[in-house]
């Protein structure tokens, strides 16, 4: 079981969004994390087979995924960043849809469209119009209709984009339940979706992998330290300026910073343990996630 | 999944209303023939109110009076009356001797009439001078009427054959039976063909939109038939839901003209309101083309935009087409015609067939001969299936790299199309 993917690229005109990416991936949980414009998505539309790759191959087991067609597709959950669904359909009627253009024959979507809806937490929600639903709950619809024929593959892009803090948690436990043999890709924008359930983490920016390892890896291989210490308010820019900032806290007496630098910043500054939220600002040049990611 | 598409197609919002105002203009359109049926009771009086609805159904039993063949005694005895009548009041005659006598047979006297001439204009101002022709030879007269359309029309040996042979068709004496009903409804089929054109326009490119406006492609094409057996059922259900609706329409039209007038007349000779048309066909027949060509209409419609909303991925070109193919065209076609015959096979000919079959429109290629409205309907019925491949190669086979760059671009920053 194994997807693949060799000196693939995709370009639109003028803009790369993929430049010659090459992976191998097999069962377990895979975290694509990137800035928005990364590339992600044009990545995971192109391993769904919907758009094709201007150059290089995308394979599974060995065969091409475009030639494999229905027998790929059939093999083949996902969820993409802006779910789209039929709006005046039921929620079991949305689902009874889906599994019938996955090829579920009816009588099993039922005992599946069942088990799932009791899953994700929406079952008493079964006979409500899809536009009824809030958010969180239209997604969890979303995450049920990538499940529905128990995919081999399980694609999730930004499946917790726009949840709440606890909805986020309960989505991350519930991939996290999910990938059990099978192969799950998740791309995100926020540190904190794939630093507990990703074995495998691959950065992407500008269209490029430029690391792929596991979360360990990736913050042991920092060469800037990690440091936290506490400056005077009117000093705050000057600091912001000079090192990449992640987290800034006013406390008595100044505000508290946590920077990255290969040196010690100031005197009175604390070396700290490097997380994957200080990966993405040192890579990424920016903090990682919105601010409700934060947990 | 063609069960969970259709049920897609009738929960839409906007499907629902539009069906509910086309039922309630269906009901109103289909009251219409009645409220213009023009009786005259034998007291002279025009029914008002409630009375009006049932005034077909009189005005059909009272012309019923002449059911049978017009045998020229049968004339002979209508015409001397309608004659009579005219000297009697010097052609202004009273309401009260027209629903007594005149209402029953006006019908019979200005078809008589056209029998001696080929002229309309002329058959109604020789109504009342019908009783000085040679009415015991007024079938000769009426040969000898075809055999001339058949040469002033025939433009070659093969066409006036053709022609003559169709001539020959017609069977002498006329079998009169009232046809009313037929008529009336033959006259807004047309009027409600071009409404429901539009309308399942609309409602079938709706069909191939959904997944893009909803934002709902990239889970539809990654499911495992989303290229495959779900285009088809969409495709399905677009032809399906087009058969239904313009049947149910055309149903409810002829509950109503059944309930209000009835449906006699259905096997009255088509040549007994129009006596040189070519088409040998009853008045219920005649019908029957029209609606057939209604319906091929709206089956050429709902693949069209079908096929431009799968290729689009929106409806705005879509749903316009339709009024180029028929508003647009019906205006150009009707002065353009006499000029060439290109606008003789153009699409607004499915929602005229009513003209086409009064219009001696004969056409040759080597030596087969053949008419305007059988050639149309053939045409545009098979232009309709031929297209439906290209539906579901267009559809199924989205490549975001066959978009516009504009939307490519928007692919490349992560959103799938808007």
């Amino acid at each position: 079981m194994e997807l693949r993917f060799k000196g693939v690229s995709k370009q639109y005109g003028d803009v790369l969004a993929v430049d010659n990416v090459s992976y191998s991936m097999e069962t377990g949980v895979y975290g694509l994390l990137g800035v928005n414009g990364a590339g992600k998505t044009t990545l995971m539309t192109m391993l769904c087979a919907v758009t094709r790759p201007t150059a290089g191959e995308i394979t599974w087991d060995g065969k091409d995924i475009f030639r494999l067609g229905e027998r790929y597709r059939d093999l083949l959950g996902y969820l993409p960043q802006n779910f789209g669904f039929y709006p005046d359909l039921s929620v079991s009627d949305y689902m009874m849809y889906i599994a019938s253009i996955k090829g579920i024959r009816p009588d099993t979507a039922k005992k599946r469209i069942k088990e799932l809806l009791e899953m994700v937490g929406v079952s008493k929600y079964k006979g409500r119009k899809m536009k009824t639903l809030s958010g969180g709950m239209a997604r969890r619809v979303g995450i049920a209709q990538a499940m529905l024929n128990d995919p081999k593959i399980l694609v999730l892009d930004e499946p917790t984009a726009g949840l709440d803090p606890n909805e986020r948690i309960r989505f991350r436990n519930l991939i996290s339940g999910l990938a059990e043999d099978r192969l799950v890709l998740l791309s995100t924008h926020i540190v904190s979706d794939v630093e507990f359930i990703a074995e495998q983490i691959i950065l992407m920016k500008d269209g490029k992998f430029f690391f792929t390892g596991t979360s360990e890896e990736l913050t042991s291989g920092m060469e800037e330290g990690v440091w936290s210490c506490t400056v005077p308010s009117d000093k705050v820019n000057q600091y912001m300026q000079k090192y990449p900032v992640g987290n800034v806290k006013h406390v008595s007496g100044g505000v508290e910073l946590r920077l990255l630098s290969k040196t010690p910043p100031s005197e009175n500054a604390v070396r700290e343990e490097a997380t994957l939220e200080d990966v993405f600002l040192l890579y990424f040049g920016e903090k990682a996630g919105d601010e409700d990611a934060e947990i | 999944m063609l069960k969970f598409e259709w049920k897609k197609f009738f929960s839409k919002g906007i499907n629902k209303v539009i069906l509910f105002v086309l039922l309630m203009g269906t009901v109103i359109l289909g009251f219409v023939p009645v409220s213009r049926v023009q009786y005259v009771d034998v007291d002279g009086k025009k029914p008002t109110g409630i009375t009006r609805i049932t005034a077909g159904h009189r005005l059909v039993a009272d012309k019923n009076r002449w059911q049978g063949e017009l045998t020229p005694e049968k004339i002979t005895n209508i015409a001397e009356s309608y004659h009579e009548i005219m000297q009697r009041y010097q052609g202004d005659y009273p309401e009260t001797e027209y629903g007594r006598t005149v209402q029953s047979y006006w019908d019979i006297v200005f078809w008589a009439s056209s029998m001696y001439t080929t002229d309309i204009d002329g058959a109604l101002a020789n109504m009342n001078r019908l009783a000085e022709k040679d009415i015991a030879h007024i079938y000769d007269a009426y040969a000898d009427n075809l055999q001339k359309m058949a040469e002033e029309y025939g433009n070659t040996p093969e066409q006036e054959k053709f022609l003559a042979e169709k001539y020959k068709e017609i069977k002498t004496p006329v079998a009169y039976e009232a046809c009313d009903s037929w008529q009336g409804m033959s006259e807004y089929i047309a009027f409600y063909s071009l409404i429901l054109v539009i309308v399942i326009g609309f409602l079938t490119a709706g069909i191939f939109e959904e997944e893009f406006r909803n934002h709902a492609e990239l889970i539809f094409f990654t499911a495992k038939y989303g290229r495959s057996k779900a285009v088809r059922s969409k495709i399905a259900v677009g032809m399906l839901a087009t058969t239904i609706i313009y049947w149910a329409g055309i149903g409810i039209l002829l509950l109503i003209s059944f309930v209000t007038m009835g449906l006699g007349g259905f096997d009255t000779p088509y040549q007994f309101e129009y006596p040189y048309s070519f088409y040998v066909i009853t008045q219920g027949q005649s019908y029957l083309l029209i609606v057939i060509g209604g319906y091929i209409a709206c089956l050429l419609s709902a693949s069209v935009t079908m096929l431009v909303a799968a290729k689009m991925h929106t409806v705005k070109l879509a749903v316009s087409l339709p009024f180029l193919m028929y508003y647009g065209l019906i205006f150009l076609s009707r002065p353009l015609s006499k000029v060439t015959n290109v606008f003789c096979f153009t699409t607004d000919v499915l929602i005229d067939i009513d003209r086409a079959l009064r219009h001696p429109h004969i056409f040759q290629i080597g030596n087969v001969v053949f008419r305007q409205v059988p050639f149309v309907i053939a045409l545009y019925a098979i232009v309709s299936i031929v297209l439906l491949p290209f539906i579901y190669r267009s559809y199924s086979r989205f490549d975001d790299a066959k978009l516009p760059l504009k939307k490519q671009k928007q692919y490349a920053r992560h959103s799938p199309v808007r």
